[in-house]
């Protein structure tokens, strides 16, 4: 049977994270996962916490940490983490934008609305800066492509109402530019119009047809441009280059609904890093059992052709998320189960679980479910004790966040992802990494 | 469409039953009008199992019914082709089931007229292997589904052809009764809120469960006794016949095929606001405990959402029995003519079901044609309704067939689950402009599939935005239901962009809200998995809550999101 | 048996209803190598779980044969290679590649099969012809008027990658050797412990018997013998063709003259990743076949390098390799991560000193098993694997490695670097070992 010093069940943020960790510090660690997901279908930012009230990423950590939430015991790692995963994010040509103290602001979506967000990447960047007084917003989308109406988004974003107080552009302009051979396309979704970028044959002319369609719209005033985010993947910094280079406006990508293209570059990066550093990462693994002997997980056993594929191992990370990332399932009795170790969930009473009103500003209830953990990360059983000692949970899986609502979820994510990889990578390697930089972090928070 | 100020017969309601009244009514030579407050089928129509009734259900204990069903199913395949699916139906006896009226059962079919075969439980089986296989006897029978909007869409064609109208978000606000007779109705714009009357001869009230409400307004009491029944939409063709259980009708009996879905129904709850009922999670397991006597791996697929319809039932005040549950009101149709209420021009069409619309639309119109001296034949069973083939019956892979001629590919297809190409919806907005969005799902399945709009509602906003400003840009004018005078309109410039904007945040808020609403008595499993990614998605990446119209509740106080925790 | 049986057994229940499972995240979307390259394939999601829905449950007499209405109305299934991509990727377990192939054997259901497809699933009569008139069948093949005409006529691409047939079939060599050495009948058999039966499919029959003697070779070695029974075609030509019933008849002969070693406990080895997928997984899985001794030769099934690494892992695999000085590109096939067996052959080309054999990371070269063969697929299968040429190219490498035939075939045809099975680069660096200890057998031996 094949061993690993550690096997991080789950391809998203947090699973991503603690490999990478993991296998930076010398750990043969294993990433298994059924198959992509939150990074496939969010926005390729890092929310890191932006409850209502919160003015700043640190801020709303800094309220989130004060209620029953993991950030009352991850705290002092988040700023550290965030960090650490910045660095390895800008060192592979995918830099981002904003700091834990960067304001939080209204940035424009592609339905016309607007979210709020402090971290995001480059491409998005733009859409940060408070807004001039003559500032056009151009909205420029790609004729024929479904997922970015750009007169849909520029007539609900001309609303005041919809940037809800915060400063806005003076005008809003929707354009569709056509772009060659778009036309006849049976099959047109985000991936192609990144790869059609990649490929560079005919970027040239691409960005010279959308630099015209913006010159005309913003008809000379100054501002700043809104395209969907689907410039490139593997040529995405060469691309966006030379977007800038040529728009006649600043341009800034809109995240859309999944595939994210900005979210697959971000699981790209991190995947490419975990295997340069002697990681391996497999998908279409399911998970069917674990074995454990006194409380440790000794084995994962995944499913294969006819026989079990099981690795050995000395510590497991989980990371299969929460309810929408899989990690928790409900069952049509009113249970929610953790399916891998059936570990003890936290949750309200079935018939509490959905509010009538699915816009209700607190969420639904049954966002909180999760697997509580000691500050080690180590789930706890329904007597509060540690269930399982070589076992730590990290990222939605973990209960008492609500992070659609409060926008914490990349933050849990990274910050838990780092945490349980301190630990388990020092235990591995028996070399004690960067453990002095969260204990300061621990004193500035 | 401005309200005319005189007609023949303003008929209420736009349900199958209106419909078919108004149709009739302009055959016979009769110009009338149809009002409905929301749009076609928005009532008990566009809300039922979808089944075409072979007559089966009724054999055992309402003969009448079962042979006016089999008679007007013959009739529906004829002039309705493209509104069916013969997917054919079964009896099936499942251990549960009593042996007395398994017995009968081919009997009560045959005396009803109804066509049945008993057919080898094997080959039945070999056929639809989701059924019980511990069924001991199995009956075919002729039940096919139906799909209500194109029927009714179709219905109301043939009568403008024959100068009739009908007005959708047209609501009857008022009546005035002088000398025995409705002298005026008033009816409201709901879009535009304009009011207007309209003097009619004669009033049909086809309004379904809402009777009562509308007889008021004359002062006229009729006694419904609305029945709700709650379904659960599967995600796609668990069976392709219909299947029912050989026993007297009840919970979670039958299950329907219909488009690329499934149907389990039904329950039936005495309700007593035909607006107003919940669907609990009791009345679910209820429905899924009964089904899984029929299909035994019914707790393993996938429900996208529970809905419910309420039943027009009209129970005559002699009937009233104390204490005796709603499945015993009889689910025959009573033409109620109102003079006996001092009011003579006015009668009620109550209760029934879409399989005899027809019939009840004629036997209604002969009522109405004998107090007006008309005395032309009805002709609604003779020919087949505009824009369908004789026998060409839809069947469940006709849109991806036709997709398929067309070039296939996903590139113009605003919903993917149900196959909405960008020409469809298209088609339907030139057709139909002022619609809402809502209406477009009506129209063309848009949002009804598994994803439950998520990726199409957005989808369906852009196009239409599109529409408008290629429209403003053509013509230099307001393109139709911008103008000025719209309610939405308020705050807005007039025509202006911002105000498509307010529309469609209403269909993208109300498609959150509705979701939810749908899935919550059902939250489980991958319904309950997708639910949240939707959430995730259109709270983080779209800020769906920042649109004008959820913006309320949400930005208001910020002390009760933190309570709630 | 009637038609509604024959479609029913098709329409095998666990895949269809894996539809329920799909949450229309779009990742599927995402990873699909055909997808990416042309318009005529409308991608996973849309002919999996979605065209699922508009196909029939099973049969009415409505959508029978000659019908207006088929059980399968999308002919753009057929353009799905059934690499598998998308079953591996998706994050909730829908099987959308099994369900693209039931929906292809729906579309041939009732009429006569095209001639090609019919012949393409029979390797065994093709195989034995060729090898009869081989010299005359291996002019022929190089003989590009004859190709083009052979296009025309029954479908297959002038250029696909078709390699000459061997001068004697493997079973045929193996028989006179097992003759001469007067092994067989009379001589006690060595029990499972000591042997194994080799399955080695057609390819290392009719085209590479080297691979079969490299395989035969690196297990006695090993201590095993080899035991080679009676067999046939494993099916998998088709019933990716679509041909159901035919393969079921070849899966029942295989089962008849293995089952008794595998219920004895002898494990059955392959050297084509596919043939023993497809009797580990799909003979029970898309041909429904669940008697005993399908079962038990499922269960007994191993791809060689499963094997080897197993026994390595056990610490009995003889870790005497000799140095291989070179860099080695190797492409991890499809069928292989069904197997779901991670990729065991990089894990064993580690043991070599001095080998640099390096993933080339690429999804699917393109042929996919007959897909990249036929004239209308050709374009399509070489567009799908062109970036994985241009890296074996770029690498400058003489020999590159993977695990199955056509794909091997594919790679070789489209860069002209020799590729090999990587039982025959363990093979080399054993006698690499022996050259140096000076104790070399001749080849063959």
């Amino acid at each position: 049977m094949p061993h690993a010093d550690v096997v991080v069940i789950g391809a998203g943020l947090s699973g991503l994270t603690a490999a990478t960790r993991l296998a930076e510090a010398g750990a043969v660690v294993t990433l298994v996962a059924k198959g992509h997901a939150r990074t496939h279908w969010g926005s390729g930012g890092l929310d890191i916490a932006a409850p209502h009230a919160a003015r700043t990423p640190a801020d709303g950590v800094a309220r989130l940490a004060a209620l029953d939430h993991p950030y009352s015991y991850l705290a002092p790692c988040v700023a550290p983490s965030v960090a650490w995963m910045m660095e390895r994010l800008a060192a592979a040509g995918l830099p981002y934008a904003g700091t834990l103290d960067t304001p939080i602001r209204r940035v424009p979506t592609a339905i016309g609305g607007t979210r709020r967000v402090a971290i995001v990447p480059q491409a998005q960047s733009a859409a940060l800066r408070p807004w001039g007084r003559d500032e056009v917003l151009v909205v420029a989308g790609i004729a024929g492509y479904k997922d970015f109406w750009p007169l849909a988004i520029a007539d609900s974003l001309a609303r005041e109402a919809v940037w809800h107080g915060a400063d806005r552009p003076a005008a809003v302009v929707g354009v569709s530019v056509e772009l060659r051979g778009l036309g006849d396309r049976h099959n047109l979704n985000a991936m192609h119009l990144a790869r059609r970028f990649d490929e560079g044959a005919l970027r040239a002319d691409d960005i010279a047809a959308i630099a015209r369609a913006v010159e005309r719209a913003a008809e000379g005033r100054p501002g700043r441009v809104a395209l969907p985010a689907v410039f490139g993947l593997a040529a995405h910094a060469e691309t966006w280059a030379a977007l800038r280079a040529q728009l006649p406006l600043e341009p800034f990508e809109v995240p859309l609904v999944p595939p994210s293209v900005p979210g697959i570059r971000l699981w790209r990066v991190l995947r490419d890093r975990i295997r340069a550093a002697g990681g391996r990462v497999q998908l279409g693994e399911f998970v069917h059992a674990v074995r454990v002997e006194d409380g440790r997980v000794t084995a994962v056993e995944m499913e294969a052709a006819t026989r079990t594929h099981a690795i050995r191992t000395e510590a497991l990370v989980l990371a299969t998320g929460g309810l929408s990332g899989g990690g928790l399932r409900a069952t049509d009795d009113g249970r929610i189960v953790e399916p891998v170790l059936g570990l003890h969930v936290e949750a309200v009473e079935q018939d509490a679980w959905l509010v009538r009103d699915g816009l209700d500003p607190a969420g639904h209830p049954v966002e909180a479910a999760g697997v509580r953990a000691d500050p080690d990360l180590r789930p706890l059983g329904a007597d509060h004790r540690v269930s399982h000692a070589n076992v730590h949970v990290v990222g939605g899986l973990l209960a008492d966040q609500r992070s659609i609502r409060e926008r914490c979820g990349d933050g849990v994510a990274i910050a838990s992802g780092w945490r349980a990889a301190r630990g388990l990578a020092s235990d591995a390697t028996r070399s004690p990494i960067d453990c002095e930089m969260a204990d300061s972090a621990r004193t500035e928070l | 469409m401005a309200v005319p100020h005189t007609v023949d017969v303003l008929v209420i309601g736009g349900g199958a039953t209106g419909a078919g009244v108004l149709r009739d009514l302009a055959r016979r030579g009769m110009t009338s009008l149809l009002v409905d407050r929301e749009d076609f089928a928005t009532g008990t129509s566009g809300r039922y199992h979808g089944l075409l009734h072979s007559g089966g259900r009724y054999v055992g204990k309402d003969k009448v019914a079962a042979r006016e069903c089999i008679e007007e199913n013959r009739v529906l395949r004829r002039i309705a082709p493209a509104s069916i699916e013969d997917t054919g139906g079964y009896f099936v006896a499942t251990p549960d089931d009593p042996d007395d009226y398994v017995e009968a059962f081919a009997d009560n079919c045959n005396q009803s007229g109804v066509d049945c075969d008993e057919v080898r439980v094997a080959d039945l089986l070999a056929r639809e292997p989701a059924i019980n296989p511990g069924i001991r006897r199995a009956f075919r029978v002729p039940d096919g589904s139906i799909e209500p909007w194109g029927l009714i869409e179709a219905m109301v064609a043939d009568a403008r052809a024959r100068g009739s109208d009908a007005l959708t978000y047209h609501k009857v606000i008022g009546m005035e009764v002088a000398g025995g007779r409705i002298e005026t109705v008033t009816v409201r714009d709901e879009r535009t809120g304009s009011v207007s009357r309209v003097w009619p001869k004669f009033v049909v009230s086809a309004a379904g469960a809402w009777a009562g409400q509308i007889a008021a307004l004359a002062n006229v009491k009729v006694e419904m006794t609305p029945g709700k029944g709650t379904m659960l939409v599967y995600n796609y063709r668990v069976t392709d016949a219909v299947i029912n259980r050989c026993h007297r009708s009840s919970d979670g009996d039958i299950m329907v095929p219909i488009h690329s879905v499934s149907i389990l129904g039904t329950t039936d709850i005495k309700v007593p606001d035909p607006d107003d009922y919940d669907i609990t999670r009791a009345e679910i397991r209820r429905l899924v405990d009964e089904g899984e006597k029929l299909f035994p791996s019914l707790r393993e697929m996938r429900i996208l959402r529970a809905y419910a319809g309420v039943r027009p039932l009209y129970q005559a005040p002699a009937d009233t029995v104390a204490g005796a549950g709603n499945r015993s009101i009889s689910r025959a149709h009573a033409i109620l003519d109102h003079a006996d209420q001092g009011v003579d021009n006015f009668v009620s069409i109550v209760g029934g079901k879409m399989t005899t619309h027809r019939l009840m639309a004629e036997q209604t119109v002969d009522a109405v044609a004998q107090k007006l001296g008309n005395t032309t034949a009805c002709t609604t069973a003779d020919e087949v309704l505009p824009g369908m083939e004789p026998g060409h019956h839809y069947w469940v892979g006709h849109r991806l067939a036709d997709h398929e001629a067309e070039g296939g590919g996903d590139a113009d297809l605003l919903c993917e689950c149900e196959l909405v190409t960008r020409r469809m919806a298209e088609a339907y907005l030139d057709t139909h402009w002022p619609c809402s969005i809502d209406d477009v799902r009506r129209g063309t399945r848009v949002g009804m599939g598994p994803c439950q709009g998520a990726f199409c509602t957005f989808r369906v906003a852009g196009l239409v935005a599109e529409r408008l400003d290629a429209h403003t840009k053509a013509t230099g004018r307001p393109a139709p239901g911008t103008e000025p005078g719209t309610p939405e309109e308020v705050g807005h410039a007039p025509g202006s962009g911002s105000l498509h904007a307010a529309i469609a945040d209403r269909a993208l808020t109300a498609f959150m809200r509705e979701r939810a609403k749908g899935v919550r008595p059902i939250a489980s499993g991958r319904q309950l998995q997708e639910l949240m990614m939707t959430n995730l998605v259109f709270v983080d990446v779209l800020g769906v809550e920042s649109l004008s119209t959820a913006s309320a509740l949400v930005f208001e106080d910020e002390e009760a999101v933190d309570a709630a925790r | 048996m009637s038609i509604a049986d024959i479609v029913r057994e098709a329409t095998e229940l666990p895949v269809s209803r894996s539809a329920d499972e799909c949450l229309k995240c779009n990742v599927c979307n995402t990873v699909c190598p055909v997808l990416r390259v042309t318009d005529k394939f409308p991608g996973p999601k849309y002919s999996g779980p979605q065209g699922q829905r508009f196909r029939l449950a099973h049969l009415q007499p409505i959508g029978g044969p000659g019908s207006a209405n088929p059980p399968s109305p999308d002919a753009s299934v057929d353009y799905c290679s059934g690499c598998g991509w998308c079953t591996t990727a998706c994050p909730a377990g829908v099987k959308i590649a099994e369900m693209n192939n039931q929906a292809r054997a729906r579309l041939r259901e009732g009429t006569r099969p095209k001639l090609r497809d019919w012949g393409l699933g029979q390797t065994d009569l093709t195989g034995t012809l060729g090898v009869a008139f081989s010299p005359i069948a291996n002019v022929a093949m190089r003989n590009r008027p004859l190709r083009r005409a052979m296009e025309l006529a029954i479908g297959v691409h002038h250029k696909a990658p078709v390699p000459p047939f061997a001068k004697r079939t493997f079973h045929a060599t193996w028989k006179r050797r097992q003759a001469k050495a007067g092994t067989g009948s009379g001589k006690a058999q060595p029990g499972p412990d000591k042997a194994i039966v080799y399955f080695h499919g057609c390819s290392a029959n009719y085209y590479e018997p080297h691979v079969a003697e490299a395989a035969v070779w690196v297990l006695r070695r090993n201590g095993f013998e080899t035991i080679v029974p009676d067999q046939v075609c494993c099916g998998l030509p088709l019933i990716s063709n679509g041909l159901y019933e035919d393969a079921r008849a070849h899966a029942c002969k295989n089962a008849k003259s293995l089952a008794r070693y595998a219920k004895a406990g002898y494990r059955i080895i392959g050297t084509s990743t596919s043939c023993t997928h497809t009797i580990k997984a799909e003979y029970e899985e898309m041909l429904d076949m669940r008697d005993e001794d399908t079962r038990a030769i499922s269960a007994a099934t191993w791809d060689i390098m499963e094997f080897l690494l197993d026994l390595h892992e056990q610490g009995r695999l003889d870790t005497g390799f000799g140095r291989l000085d070179e860099d080695l590109p190797y492409h991890a096939p499809c069928q292989l991560r069904s197997h779901g067996i991670g990729l065991p052959a990089l894990d064993l080309f580690a043991l070599i000193p001095g080998l640099r054999a390096r993933d080339m990371d690429h999804d699917c070269c393109g042929i996919a098993g007959t897909y990249g063969l036929k004239r209308e697929k050709y374009d399509i299968a070489m567009a799908v694997g062109r970036p994985l040429f241009d890296k074996i190219t770029a690498s400058g490498a003489t020999v590159a490695a993977c695990d199955s035939e056509t794909c091997r075939w594919q790679i070789e045809a489209a860069t002209g670097v020799r590729t090999r099975h990587p039982i025959e680069i363990l093979a080399e660096s054993y006698r690499a070992m022996d050259r140096a200890r000076g104790t070399a057998e001749p080849p063959g031996a």
